[in-house]
């Protein structure tokens, strides 16, 4: 809602600066989101004289002029308007100067001669007029004076934030009122009742509401014998400050009418009505499903049963309350107008608008809720303005279709549950007095309570918290005291869950990664291009309105996520990325309404902890990077049920892909990104990755820990190379040591693996520190060397093993 | 020459020896020579049975008095070589201190949680607990139940995302509202908490939203939230402005100051915009609070009668207050980040300045 100041201080006084006029309004719930001055755009439009006007020689239609703008160096002006005589003052728009409609002002070349600026039409300075001719100004108009400065246009413009609760604010007669009530002022309100004359308006209109659920009223004016015409400069300068563009002297006034208002108006060209019985019938209806209106955009629009139009009987004439119709609108031959002045049900007017795509000033106001009150004071505003300034007649009488009036509402104020809300102690009479300010009528019906009668124009006033509200935005927000709830105690403490799952972030910190966040939203062909697979049932969560179709699915993994966000980073000359997210994925099947959401925690990592170090130490990361973070997590969690299951997953590399067990139960993947997968999201392998869920690992974590007494003797502990098969594991001689180890055996540790020479083709050497250790006495050599011995013996048999170099 | 004259001069030759032994090695060899059982002085003393009787007394203490010397030059001799040995070991040890420390550094916490979590302890001290809800809501809980109209302009396809809604099966054909969406904040979580906890309540909801914006410096069609809701017995508008102006002193600096602007939010009344001062200029004006000397920084208010009503909680016995703001906003204005799409790009070099 733009407000011209100038015009507000018509209708309220304003004593206030305006940064402090703003900071009230501000403060009182009325945001103000700009200041403007203007007549700024008018800026290098001066008043010139004209010194000399020649036909152009080499073109009919153009004339060439000097111009004096009082800088003493008369410009040189090709001009293409002739309604002007040498000694005319003009408007000049001088070279760098941009003019409403954006043409910025060059010194140009026509035809030969060099045009310096030029001569300006009411309408390319954002008034109403003849576009063809220039604006010539009075005789005694000073040269080289500012053209805003001479017409008065310079003027404050607050651009103001209407919140969808108030569209009594989308009016300067409203802002006027509020203006009032939170300076202490008084607000004029513009009305004016009309002269009439000639066969009453009932001889000619006849108004009629079908559908009385979608318009609660609908009035109606004939003015007869107007004549079409440029605004005068006041009028057109108010609706161009409100924001419209001044177009004639009619619709100029139902615009400067809305705006002052806020209740939209319509003028239909009378003559046009189909007439019934020499009367002009309307009826206000609903759509027929398939029905076609041209719009006065000249859009050809097809309506369906939940739009309110009006017709006659020839079908639809206008949208209620979005736009009018082509075939009935006002031309510059029109003589009879048929004034509406209406109120139509917001939600109707708000899917009307929606569902064409047309938004109007009149929709915007309409869908918030008009006033079927205000209706007949607008509709006398503008007919006794179009008497005055288009010379109509106005006919006696109006139309009013109005079915259940409207009346006031009566609300109870209880200034003590009030002060108890919002923990202050404002005064009744205080309140009484904010409240009438508002425009309430408010009689106290005992010393605790008041009784409100609110006016119609504010119907977001429906309840006692609603005036709650009106009170301490006027009273002032500010002079609330702050204080902290009291209560009867309570306790801040994070769940298990919670706690635990901070508990993972943390790990997934100290272990080396950075937590990143991607798009929730993924491409749905990343599924093929990641050569993942959703479960037999299991269906994307799909977004119907996606702003792209790369963004059309919710993620059932982090993987692509943090597969493009490596691709960014290598793209970029950053080849060590370690990254981890905690995010939600998403499923669903068939029958659900809701899908399912599950909290997984996704990493990858690619290139070396920390690259080009003087110190050595920057190994390529791969599989056992991935397995250390994952294996930190289990340990850190308490679990001990860690275990990997060899498992070929399309996504990953073969041979380099597990399944992660928790307890024996599913719980993640881990593995090196396939080099197709990590190709197809423009990432560089390898790539460990790896996604866990999260609610597994809490499933086997454990928060209770055991004491385990310290060692008090020490271990003697013997090496051991074993040459196994190449198809025999790690996890599988390990199980066979700890399976044939008896007591002393303490602990158990891979040292090397080793292929290569020595070693025959298709076997591995898994060198392997065996420590035992008595709880009570130190252990020697003597008594420990034939437990060793026979320890390798029953190993080298269980996984079909020798020593090396035996 | 006597026994003794030998003594002296045996005496004079090994202390020599001892001085110019320059390892630990000579220095033993040194006295395996002269005092060792093959040595000089075992050889010397051999000589003494022949000596007269009178006489062997003098020399046997002559003989240990050497013995003495030599073992105190020889002790003497190596801890000076030890010291030596010491120095130089040292000395060869020496390195650049100025070379880089070998380091694995831990990684970073996101930005956007670093905050949430900040925010989240807040409250946890102020006696909150941590509420959660589905990313993916129904219209009831974002819409409905927070007292938003029908025709709210945040219901429409062009601000709110919708998701198919499979409940009747796969083939049915949907137009573009459904009832199944993204969650456009984390309001609905306040309704489904009230649905399971009678007040008091007091639970703050950290948590990602999304809106239908096109991602651009300062719009991410998804983002992160945190509500905080507040119901009990005598809550007033008082501990709204109360709770709020500490967190966001707790946030921003003890020297900052916080204005409540009244606003319209559908599911609360009286409601507010929540200013914090401006950090650059104090207040004065400057660029980057637009002249206001302000910076919006949330939106609150009392908990709407009408909100009760869905989840059965009476407003003539509790009151309650509710808050929600963007981490996002918070995030640029601590940081200055000029771009909001960096917090979703994953750029390590931007990961690990925070």
């Amino acid at each position: 809602m733009l407000v011209s100041m100038k015009w507000l201080k018509e209708l309220v006084d304003v004593d206030l600066a305006v940064p402090d006029f703003v900071e009230r309004l501000d403060m009182t719930g009325t945001a103000v989101e700009a200041v403007r001055t203007r007549g700024e755009e008018l800026e290098g439009v001066v008043i010139g004289s004209v010194l000399m006007k020649e036909p152009h020689p080499d073109a009919d239609k153009l004339v060439y002029c000097r111009v004096d703008i009082g800088t003493g160096d008369p410009l040189r002006i090709v001009c293409g308007a002739t309604n002007f005589e040498v000694g005319d003052k003009v408007p000049v728009a001088c070279v760098g100067a941009t003019l409403p409609n954006g043409l910025t002002i060059k010194k140009a070349k026509l035809r030969g001669f060099t045009s310096e600026g030029m001569m300006c039409s009411a309408p390319e300075l954002g008034l109403g007029g003849d576009a063809t001719r220039l604006l010539v100004l009075p005789p005694d108009a000073p040269v080289g004076v500012r053209f805003s400065e001479y017409q008065g246009t310079t003027d404050t413009i607050l651009e103001l934030e209407v919140t969808p609760n108030r569209p009594d604010c989308l009016s300067m007669a409203g802002v006027a009122r509020e203006v009032a009530a939170v300076t202490g002022k008084t607000a004029r309100r513009p009305s004016s009742a009309p002269a009439e004359s000639g066969t009453p308006v009932t001889e000619s209109v006849s108004v009629e509401i079908a559908d009385p659920d979608l318009c609660p009223r609908y009035t109606g004016r004939l003015i007869r014998g107007v004549k079409i015409g440029p605004s005068p400069p006041w009028l057109a300068e108010r609706v161009t400050s409100a924001g419209a563009r001044s177009v004639n002297n009619i619709v100029d006034i139902t615009n400067l009418v809305m705006f002052e208002l806020g209740q939209p108006l319509h003028a239909f060209d009378a003559s046009t009505l189909a007439t019934r019985e020499g009367v002009g019938a309307v009826t206000v209806r609903r759509a027929r499903d398939g029905e076609v209106l041209t719009t006065l955009d000249g859009q050809r629009r097809t309506l369906d049963s939940e739009m309110l139009v009006i017709a006659d009987d020839s079908g639809a004439i206008a949208l209620a309350g979005v736009m009018g119709g082509e075939s009935t609108e006002v031309t510059s031959e029109t003589r009879d107008i048929l004034l509406e002045s209406a109120c139509f049900n917001p939600s109707s007017v708000s899917r009307t608008s929606r569902s064409l795509a047309l938004i109007s000033e009149a929709s915007m106001r309409f869908e918030r809720g008009g006033d079927p009150q205000g209706c007949v004071d607008a509709l006398d505003r503008a007919a006794a303005l179009m008497a005055e300034i288009a010379r109509g007649q106005v006919a006696p009488g109006i139309v009013d279709a109005y079915p259940v009036p409207a009346s006031d509402r009566l609300l109870e104020l209880r200034v003590e549950r009030m002060n108890s809300i919002l923990g202050t102690d404002i005064p009744i009479e205080e309140s009484a007095a904010i409240l009438s300010a508002l425009g309430m009528e408010v009689t106290p019906s005992d010393s605790k309570t008041l009784s409100v009668s609110v006016p119609t124009f504010r119907s977001d006033l429906e309840r006692e918290i609603d005036l709650v509200e009106e009170v301490v935005r006027a009273w002032g927000m500010e002079r609330v005291s702050s204080t902290l709830p009291g209560g009867r105690g309570r306790i801040g403490r994070l769940t298990p869950r919670q706690r635990w799952i901070r508990r993972i972030d943390a790990t997934m910190r100290a272990v080396g990664l950075n937590e990143t966040m991607t798009y929730a939203f993924i491409d749905p062909t990343d599924l093929e291009r990641t050569r993942m697979s959703l479960g037999e049932e299991e269906r994307f969560v799909e977004i119907v309105n996606p702003m792209s179709e790369e963004q059309a699915v919710m993620r059932w993994s982090l993987l692509p996520g943090l597969l493009r966000s490596v691709s960014y980073n290598q793209r970029r000359g950053v080849f060590d990325v370690h990254l981890y997210e905690i995010g939600t994925v998403f499923s669903t099947s068939s029958g659900r309404k809701l899908p399912r959401e599950h909290t997984a925690v996704g990493g990858v990592l690619t290139g070396a902890w920390s690259s080009q170090v003087w110190s050595g130490d920057s190994h390529p990361l791969d599989f056992f990077d991935g397995k250390g973070v994952v294996e930190a997590l289990a340990e850190d969690l308490g679990s001990t049920g860690l275990s990997l299951r060899v498992s070929e997953l399309d996504w990953l590399q073969p041979g380099r892909s597990a399944e992660v067990l928790l307890d024996r139960k599913a719980a993640g993947w881990l593995g090196e990104v396939h080099p197709k997968v990590a190709a197809a999201l423009g990432a560089e392998p390898p790539i460990v990755a790896f996604e866990l869920d999260v609610d597994a690992l809490l499933d086997a974590a454990h928060d209770t820990r055991t004491y385990t007494e310290i060692p008090r003797f020490p271990a003697v502990t013997f090496d051991v190379a074993l040459v196994v098969d190449e198809s025999v594991t790690a996890e599988r001689v390990e199980q066979a040591i700890r399976k044939s180890g008896g007591a002393l055996l303490d602990s158990v540790r891979l040292f090397d693996v080793y292929r290569g020479k020595g070693v025959p083709e298709g076997s591995k050497s898994l060198a392997w520190a065996l420590s035992y250790r008595a709880p009570d006495r130190t252990l020697t050599d003597d008594e420990v060397r034939p437990v060793h011995e026979k320890l390798v013996r029953k190993v080298c048999a269980a996984v079909n093993a020798h020593l090396r170099g035996e | 020459m006597s026994i003794i004259d030998e003594l002296q001069s045996l005496k004079a030759e090994a202390l020599a020896s001892i001085a110019d032994a320059e390892t630990l090695s000579q220095l033993d060899s040194v006295r395996v020579t002269f005092l060792g059982k093959k040595g000089s002085l075992t050889r010397v003393l051999r000589g003494v049975g022949f000596l007269p009787a009178e006489e062997r007394p003098v020399v046997g203490k002559i003989s240990n008095e050497v013995r003495a010397v030599l073992e105190a030059a020889i002790q003497e001799r190596q801890a000076a070589l030890a010291e030596a040995d010491l120095a130089a070991r040292v000395s060869a040890d020496a390195i650049d201190v100025t070379l880089p420390g070998r380091k694995r550094l831990p990684g970073r916490k996101h930005l956007i949680n670093q905050i949430a979590e900040e925010v989240v302890d807040i409250f946890l001290g102020l006696g909150y607990m941590v509420a959660e809800g589905p990313e993916v809501e129904l219209d009831h809980y974002n819409f409905t139940a927070l007292n938003h109209p029908p025709t709210h302009p945040a219901r429409s396809a062009t601000d709110t995302f919708y998701v198919r809604d499979l409940s009747q099966g796969l083939d049915e054909d949907q137009g573009p509202v459904t009832e199944v969406l993204l969650r456009t904040h984390t309001s609905p979580v306040q309704v489904r908490v009230m649905e399971r906890q009678k007040p008091p309540v007091y639970v703050i909801v950290p948590g990602r939203v999304y809106r239908r914006d096109i991602a651009d410096p300062s719009h991410l069609p998804q983002f992160q939230q945190i509500e905080g809701l507040a119901v009990d017995e005598g809550i007033t508008f008082g501990d709204l402005k109360g709770t709020l102006d500490y967190v966001c002193k707790e946030l921003f600096g003890r020297d900052r100051m916080t204005r409540f602007r009244p606003h319209f939010f559908p599911f609360t009344e009286p409601s507010a915009e929540v200013d914090v001062s401006c950090g650059i200029c104090a207040g004065s004006g400057c660029r980057f609070c637009k002249k206001t000397g302000w910076l919006e920084i949330l939106g609150c208010g009392i908990v709407d009668p009408n909100v009760f009503g869905y989840v059965d909680v009476d407003p003539e016995v509790h009151t309650g207050f509710a808050f929600g703001m963007g981490v996002e906003r918070i995030a640029a204005l601590r940081y200055d980040i000029p771009d909001l799409r960096m917090l979703v790009e994953g750029d390590m070099r931007f990961l690990r300045q925070f």
